[in-house]
């Protein structure tokens, strides 16, 4: 009995060994591709990491629009069903614009960029594995990190800062329609306290968690996508596994940076 | 076969293991520049993985492939590339990019390994595909071509950068046999024009009778026999005749027998 578990432990530090060192991997060949080799003159696909930021950020961009809007608003609603019992309502305006900025916009914008480009780069690189198209790939002496990771990677990195800044801005707009549209406070009232509420570091803090994000979904996209093998099922349960997995790590990555600048 | 000399490829010693199980045990067989090599064995005897040890997809476990005199597996990353450039493969499910157009497919490894201008590349693209017989093809996506025509279309990307050697992974597989004897014909015709030496990977006799100068026999993971197809249907060996003969195993004892024939390998 006592075998068997110390195996089982063993094992799984065999295997989690093994996840590291692929995704350190992943990580090295990223930079490796993206800086050094294209300093080499093995070039760098532009054309296809603009292609990729327009998929993930500027195509995401109604979806993400109309949530932080619909988001906004309920942040307004739930903040004015406490603030109005001390007739504050006025401080709906310092609620929504610090968590938009400092929380929600980063967090919301991420999920749904995993949901619906970290799982469509899974599928992607999944689907091109097991019709061996990344082994054709490597036999006619092209790098799959120079036609597949790297483009998505910078793609990516530019893309969910971008959504992130449109979301925080629709998200505030959110909360001025409840603001100024239902609990009927003065339209520069609040204009002018949403101005004063927010500082600088409230919009650094989500943009760094942002691009931390961005990291998150495309690391974990492209290293569930190369994950997948033999069969179209794998695809699939790569798919699902890549969101979990994804925003599951999003939010410790969130916790980790709230926690730094709560106690910075 | 007389005409055929120099050693193109040489493969010495190559064992390959997984999870414990040998699924390559001492190969050792030599290509010569020119032939159409071919590796016949049954579904799961470690020939794709012994092609994609030759171009280099799977490290094997020990030995050595020297390849235009080099051992492969020891070549540095520019080495590597050069490697090749000079050697083409036809995927058994062809794998072109869907999301390319036939054109693009073909181009890419010229457009990613020379400095041509776009017109010319387009231009070589175009004769490359000329050569295998889609020629109005360019701009279709792979999605819109058959089963067949995707194979040949596999084997112009191939043949992009004029390499020296071809492997192709069972090229008749999932094809009907008009299909497949026009792709037969072709791949005589690569090594016709162009002195091409091919390995070609399969278990389908009918085309090896067409294709093959020499064959080599693979059996759970081992080599039985290299020859002519004349050497070969002389064979007293069982499992040659078996195969030769397309004789189905015994059924009561098929699945205790593969079972047994597993330990034996490992």
């Amino acid at each position: 009995m006592f075998t068997r578990i110390l195996g089982i432990i063993g094992k799984k530090t065999i295997l989690c060994i093994g996840t590291t060192l692929a995704i350190c991997v992943l990580v090295f060949e990223t930079f490796n591709w993206l800086f050094v080799q294209p300093l080499l003159g093995r070039g760098l696909r532009w054309k296809d990491a603009i292609e990729n930021f327009l998929e993930f950020g500027y195509r995401s961009l109604p979806i993400v629009g109309l949530i932080s809007l619909l988001v906004g608003i309920i942040m307004g609603m739930q903040s004015a069903y406490t603030l109005q019992q001390w007739g504050a309502t006025i401080f709906i305006a310092n609620l929504v614009g610090i968590s938009a900025l400092r929380e929600l916009a980063p967090l919301m914008s991420a999920i749904l960029i995993t949901g619906r480009s970290g799982s469509a780069i899974t599928a992607e690189i999944g689907t091109m594995k097991i019709s061996e198209e990344i082994d054709a790939l490597i036999v006619m002496g092209l790098s799959p990190f120079k036609y597949l990771v790297v483009p998505k990677f910078i793609g990516m990195l530019f893309a969910v800062p971008c959504v992130t800044v449109i979301s925080m801005a629709i998200m505030i707009a959110g909360g001025f329609i409840v603001g100024v549209g239902i609990l009927g406070l003065d339209f520069w009232a609040y204009f002018d306290q949403t101005a004063k509420a927010l500082t600088s570091k409230d919009l650094f803090s989500g943009m760094v968690k942002s691009v931390f994000f961005g990291l998150t979904i495309c690391w974990v996209g492209i290293y569930k996508g190369f994950q997948v093998e033999g069969s179209a099922e794998s695809v699939g349960r790569m798919t699902t596994s890549s969101v979990v997995t994804s925003i599951f790590t999003i939010i410790i990555v969130d916790l980790i940076w709230t926690s730094l600048f709560y106690f910075s | 076969m007389s005409g055929f000399e120099e050693n193109i490829i040489e493969v010495r010693n190559l064992v390959m293991e997984y999870n414990g199980n040998h699924v390559l045990d001492n190969i050792t067989f030599n290509v010569k520049k020119g032939e159409i090599f071919v590796i016949l064995g049954r579904s799961g005897c470690g020939k794709s993985t012994l092609l994609r040890a030759m171009v280099g997809l799977l490290t094997p476990t020990s030995g050595e492939i020297y390849i235009f005199g080099k051992n492969i597996l020891a070549l540095g990353h520019k080495d590597q590339v050069e490697f090749r450039k000079k050697i083409g493969m036809c995927f058994q499910n062809s794998a072109l990019f869907n999301s390319m157009t036939v054109g693009e497919n073909v181009a890419l490894p010229i457009r990613e390994h020379t400095k041509l201008a776009d017109s010319t590349i387009e231009i070589m693209a175009r004769i490359k595909l000329e050569l295998v017989g889609l020629g109005g093809c360019y701009d279709m996506y792979p999605s819109q071509l058959s089963g067949g025509m995707k194979k040949r279309a596999g084997i112009a990307r191939a043949m992009a950068l004029d390499p020296e050697i071809i492997f192709y992974d069972e090229p008749s597989s999932g094809l009907d046999p008009v299909v497949s004897a026009g792709l037969d014909q072709l791949i005589r015709k690569m090594q016709n024009t162009f002195g091409l030496t091919s390995v070609v990977v399969t278990h389908d006799l009918d085309s090896v009778k067409i294709i093959a100068d020499r064959i080599c026999v693979l059996h759970n993971a081992k080599i039985l026999a290299i020859g002519t197809l004349e050497e070969l249907e002389k064979s007293e060996d069982p499992y040659i005749r078996q195969f030769f003969t397309r004789t189905p195993d015994p059924e009561e004892t098929y699945s205790s027998s593969l079972i047994l024939e597993d330990k034996g390998s490992m």
